[in-house]
């Protein structure tokens, strides 16, 4: 949710809005697969309370977040503070983040301070506002447009 | 790749080392890889078990079923997957304004109608004189614009339809004799022809609906839920004139259904199984046949047409964008 | 994309059998099983990808051999039947 927050706004209403796509895209469901695939011995999916979803923890302290490429960093960076956010208010402290691209191998550790938790709480106030619009977010005209499963859906 | 597969003989469809097996009274077996399906169409028959159903439903396969004499008998339709409550509010919302649901039935029909006409120029430049009966269409579809009670409405597509009708017996180069739309049972070679069809049409619908959150009860042109999923048959409208008729006037005069495709039983015409696989091999084909989409900017097949059809309904519902039906634009 | 795909697995043990077994039976899950050993059928590039993951659960790669050809449409493979003609790959029953 995060996520689509700094990808596609549009994407997040109607995600919010549970109109949900069977993957008819074949690059997500590739994503998909290879991430079920690349971390197998370690415990997978976890989610909480319904609210966030992280791919694995180790050592209990500190959470695994698989991506396929860096090209959206900004927003994966801000996806996985926001799951420190969300289990530090819920009274998990001291976690920490890592960001594996299995494909590219690489790896970005990400922490969380301060002024990342007042952004956040700016974040989800505006998360809330756009969910509840009646109004959808307008079309982001780009070049992802194409290899997301909602492209028809948006473009028709 | 998902694909449809038909079971034209009689036997058995069972789950069998998670996948799915045909095995037939003739001793003749098929594997179908589960992977591949998207829908099956049971036209023979065959015994199922709640075991293959809950497989079934844990893949999304939808079963359409027919009876012996060709006839839709009804659809599995498993536990939904993808549903969303408040587009149902909003899709139950647009059929109890009247004003809302009388402007979606209403652009139903205009694309049907104009599908129709579509049709009809083909052939009439083609070779076949049917000026008038164009003429006829275009000032009946005029008269849409200004009923807005729903029974109006079907009472302009009657006209619009009889006035097509009257067309076929030029269009099609074989004596058809056909006058009026019989349905129970069907009186003759096209009133049978296209009972089949058109169910063929319905199922496809309702497949693809299936796969978006509309809910297929609540429907704007038809009466919701009278008997039969009913959204699928507002749809079906609108691509009736492509995938089913059109396809009716290649098979006739393609000569590959003629007379001898149909058996009389007391006083209705049903089509030989022969003439059954005939059609649906020429269905299947035409629901693959791929056109370039000129606002996706990609080949879509016919069948997809459908799929964005149910796409621009959503949108249309959530008050994003106003509803404009498809009309064939090739 | 149009595939066909041929498997060798060593029968040199009892896991040799249990190989062979799964990989058939993972293979008839996406493909038509064409003739010993070959599967043959339309599969998306996620399929494909799902296959694999799947059979590499149980091959073993200095013993098992799986090879697939692809074609990006069947239109581009002819394909002629010498000897016995036999439709597995057809959608009707």
């Amino acid at each position: 949710m995060f996520y689509y927050y700094f990808i596609c706004k549009r994407k997040l209403w109607y995600f919010r809005n549970e109109i949900q796509m069977e993957s008819n895209s074949e690059a997500v469901e590739i994503g998909k697969l290879i991430d079920e695939k690349s971390y197998k011995r370690d415990r997978k999916h976890i989610m909480i309370n319904e609210t966030i979803n992280i791919d694995f923890m180790r050592n209990r302290k500190v959470i695994h977040e698989i991506k396929k490429s860096d090209s959206m960093e900004e927003a994966s960076i801000w996806q996985v503070k926001y799951y420190i956010y969300y289990l530090k208010k819920h009274g998990v402290e001291d976690i920490k983040a890592i960001l594996d691209y299995p494909k590219l191998k690489k790896r970005v550790d990400v922490e969380l301070n301060k002024d990342d938790e007042e952004e956040i709480e700016k974040i989800l106030l505006e998360i809330e506002k756009i969910v509840r619009d009646q109004k959808m977010p307008s079309i982001i005209d780009s070049k992802i447009c194409k290899k997301c499963s909602y492209y028809e859906l948006c473009y028709i | 790749m998902k694909n449809t597969y038909y079971l034209l003989k009689n036997g058995e469809l069972r789950r069998k080392d998670n996948n799915l097996i045909v095995k037939a009274c003739d001793g003749s077996e098929k594997v179908i890889p589960i992977e591949t399906v998207k829908e099956i169409y049971i036209m023979g028959e065959v015994n199922v078990n709640s075991k293959l159903m809950t497989f079934l439903s844990q893949n999304s396969i939808i079963l359409h079923f027919f009876n012996y004499y060709g006839f839709y008998s009804g659809s599995y339709y498993p536990k939904e997957k993808l549903v969303s409550g408040s587009l149902l509010v909003k899709q139950v919302e647009h059929y109890r304004s009247k004003e809302k649901r009388v402007e979606l039935a209403r652009e139903v029909l205009k694309s049907a109608s104009y599908n129709i006409k579509r049709n009809l120029r083909y052939y009439n430049e083609r070779g076949r004189d049917l000026e008038d009966e164009i003429k006829t269409i275009k000032n009946l579809r005029k008269h849409l614009d200004r009923q807005n009670e729903i029974n109006e409405l079907m009472g302009v597509e009657g006209n619009i339809r009889e006035g097509y009708y009257r067309a076929w017996n030029k269009i099609v180069n074989q004596d058809i004799n056909f006058e009026k739309r019989v349905k129970h049972p069907p009186d003759n070679m096209i009133n049978s022809l296209l009972s089949y069809v058109n169910s063929l049409v319905y199922t496809t619908v309702l497949s693809e609906i299936y796969h978006t959150q509309l809910n297929p009860t609540i429907s704007f042109l038809h009466e919701p839920s009278t008997k039969r999923f009913s959204l699928s048959l507002d749809i079906a409208e609108i691509f009736k004139p492509i995938l089913g008729e059109r396809m009716i006037f290649s098979l006739l005069n393609k000569n590959m259904i003629n007379e001898d495709s149909f058996e009389k039983e007391m006083n209705s015409l049903y089509l030989k199984d022969s003439a059954r696989k005939v059609i649906l091999q020429k269905y299947d084909s035409r629901l693959k046949q791929r056109i370039r989409h000129k606002v996706l900017k990609k080949n879509v097949s016919y069948r997809y047409l459908i799929r964005l059809e149910c796409y621009k309904i959503i949108k249309h519902i959530l008050g994003e964008k106003n509803y404009e039906g498809f009309k064939i634009w090739w | 994309m149009y595939v066909i795909l041929v498997y060798d697995v060593k029968l040199d043990s009892a896991i040799g059998q249990k190989v062979l077994r799964n990989v058939y039976k993972i293979c008839k899950k996406y493909m038509y099983h064409i003739q010993n050993s070959t599967f043959e059928g339309e599969l998306s590039r996620a399929q494909i990808v799902k296959l694999r993951y799947e059979l590499d659960e149980y091959i073993r790669k200095d013993k098992d051999s799986i090879i697939i050809f692809k074609s990006r449409n069947e239109r581009w493979l002819d394909k002629e039947f010498w000897g016995l003609e036999d439709d597995k790959t057809s959608n009707f029953f």
